[in-house]
């Protein structure tokens, strides 16, 4: 089957010029002078560019492709993303103040770095890190698949697509590398104005074109699929995984070492207070663009892989102009939020792998050029491993939103319990992260969300170790836990 | 206040994760939603308005450091 020549040629028009903006963004030379400018900003980003950072990590070409294929093919389990990225907010409404503050106050980039100061230990903080980096490259390669499956979609005929895939990702790490945070920044503000006009547009005109109106679209679902509209109540993904997999990616959602640096960019603890009220509100197109996964199970032919669903609706509802337009938007929701994933991993490398055990003498001067460089190891290895191993790589992306979710405890909870002692918290982590992964070589999840039995296990095994150090515990201190609970008792 | 705002809290992740199986059904269809999807749209909307309200007493208290 050949490809669309027009959406290739729109397609690669608004990538080239996305990457010019990733490069202008970083003109001035201050963005790479420290590592404190290139990764955080010098944590002077402004309410909306913060909105932007924090807001935008949702709207991911994986989001697209990987909700409409699952309501695509197990109908309204797919809306647990609804209760997901709303109730992120309110959690992070709490935390996200905290956390900016003890950043700002002791110049963290990394949650590893936090937990390093709050328990002392470098080693817990290597934990948090590898976690993190292992947890995020098989997250890059999701973004890295849904470019591929666009690019092949369109350009089948016209272009070598690995080749392609390959290019494009080294243009994002040459201009992450050059520009620091203000390129996923500026490029987030292009990529989510796209995505709101293209996604409406889509919303609005499918079911126009297809059953007349929003209306009719959904009589006939409900005639023709209502076992799609509903959450069953038995099965291995039931109304427990619903409710769990919502509850446990909202808690996973500031986990992730990308979304922490959005947090730490921040000018101010009011500043993300306001975002968190209002940030649900703007996920209302993820939701509408889920339903289109319902929509594509009426209207493509039976028998379509799932994971090139919403593609294939694409392409049978408009073919040239528009059908590019919303490629474009898929393949930079691919690749614009792989910049600041690799901020983040690379952070985690450079801080809490590179200068806390391999060279612990190293000048501002070369961290910064350490912390840089690792861009390009990090969607190096991305690459090498999403382009040479993609079936291995299935499992870890499974358990990426489980894995992460189990610093939550270490993280959030030491935020407002001065007594909890590290081992406590070290030794739920680490039951925590053995009960998910025990679930994964099993294949079997008793009915709910992965994360939250590890989660479930991984509080009550603190709960149970706490009493036992809480005299350490209580000894403890340090200018971390200065911050936090001295001068909030003023 | 602290009981308050624990309640502000609470009510969304009770209405969007909890009473879920009473809203699992299609009909009403309202404006064009079954009635599971036009509920987790509502909370959607509802949900900043709950957390609005804990910044407020939070901000009428002087303080969000407790």
């Amino acid at each position: 089957m050949k490809g669309n020549l027009t959406s290739l040629i729109i397609t690669a028009i608004i990538i080239l010029l996305v990457v010019g903006i990733g490069f202008f963004a970083g003109r001035s030379k201050t963005s790479r002078s420290s590592v404190e400018e290139w990764s955080v900003g010098g944590r002077r980003l402004k309410s909306l560019l913060v909105w932007f950072l924090i807001g935008a990590d949702v709207y991911t070409a994986y989001t697209f492709l990987g909700l409409t294929s699952s309501a695509y093919s197990g109908g309204s389990v797919a809306f647990f993303a609804t209760p997901y990225v709303v109730l992120a907010y309110p959690l992070a409404y709490f935390f996200l103040p905290k956390i900016w503050k003890v950043g700002h106050a002791h110049k963290f980039t990394t949650l590893a770095d936090y937990i390093k100061g709050r328990f002392d230990s470098k080693i817990f903080s290597l934990l948090i890190a590898i976690d993190g980096v292992l947890m995020l490259i098989p997250y890059i390669d999701l973004q890295l698949s849904g470019i591929q499956d666009t690019l092949r979609v369109a350009g089948t005929g016209y272009i070598n697509i690995t080749l392609v895939v390959i290019l494009s990702f080294l243009l994002v790490a040459f201009y992450t590398f050059f520009s620091g945070i203000k390129a996923p920044t500026y490029t987030a503000i292009i990529k989510d104005i796209l995505v709101w006009v293209i996604m409406l547009f889509m919303v609005v005109s499918i079911p126009i074109i297809h059953f007349g109106g929003w209306g009719n679209m959904m009589n006939a679902a409900v005639d023709q699929a209502p076992q799609m509209l509903t959450v069953p109540y038995h099965g291995p993904k039931g109304m427990l995984w619903f409710s769990t997999a919502a509850l446990i990616s909202a808690m996973a959602l500031f986990m992730w070492p990308h979304t922490v640096t959005g947090v730490f960019s921040s000018k101010s603890a009011e500043s993300l207070r306001k975002n968190s009220i209002v940030l649900p509100l703007y996920n209302i197109v993820l939701m509408l663009v889920t339903f289109l996964g319902i929509t594509a199970f009426l209207v493509i032919p039976k028998g379509t892989d799932p994971r090139l669903a919403f593609l294939e609706l694409i392409r049978m509802s408009y073919g040239g102009t528009m059908q590019g337009l919303a490629y474009s938007t898929i393949a930079l929701a691919s690749l614009v939020p792989c910049s600041i994933m690799a901020i983040g991993a690379s952070n985690l490398f450079a801080n809490n792998i590179y200068r806390d055990f391999i060279n612990p003498k190293a000048s501002a001067k070369g961290m910064t050029l350490v912390t840089r460089y690792m861009v390009f190891v990090v969607i190096g290895l991305a690459l090498l491993f999403g382009l040479m191993f993609p079936n291995a790589l299935i499992s870890l992306q499974l358990m990426g939103v489980s894995g992460i979710v189990q610093i939550f405890p270490a993280v959030v909870f030491s935020l407002f319990w001065r007594n909890l002692s590290k081992e406590a918290a070290l030794s739920g982590f680490i039951v925590g992260m053995a009960v998910v992964a025990f679930q994964y070589i099993t294949h079997n999840n008793f009915g709910a969300y992965e994360g939250f039995w590890g989660i479930l296990a991984n509080i009550i095994v603190l709960l149970i170790v706490n009493p036992i150090f809480v005299g350490k515990a209580k000894e403890r201190n340090n200018p971390v836990m200065e911050t936090l609970f001295h001068s909030s008792a003023k | 206040m602290r009981a308050v705002i624990f309640v502000l809290a609470l009510i969304p992740f009770l209405a969007q994760l909890v009473a879920l199986p009473l809203v699992n059904k299609i009909h009403p269809l309202i404006l064009g939603f079954p009635l599971f999807h036009f509920w987790l749209l509502i909370w959607m909307i509802l949900t900043p308005i709950f957390t609005w309200f804990i910044y407020l007493i939070q901000k009428s208290r002087g303080g969000f450091d407790e």
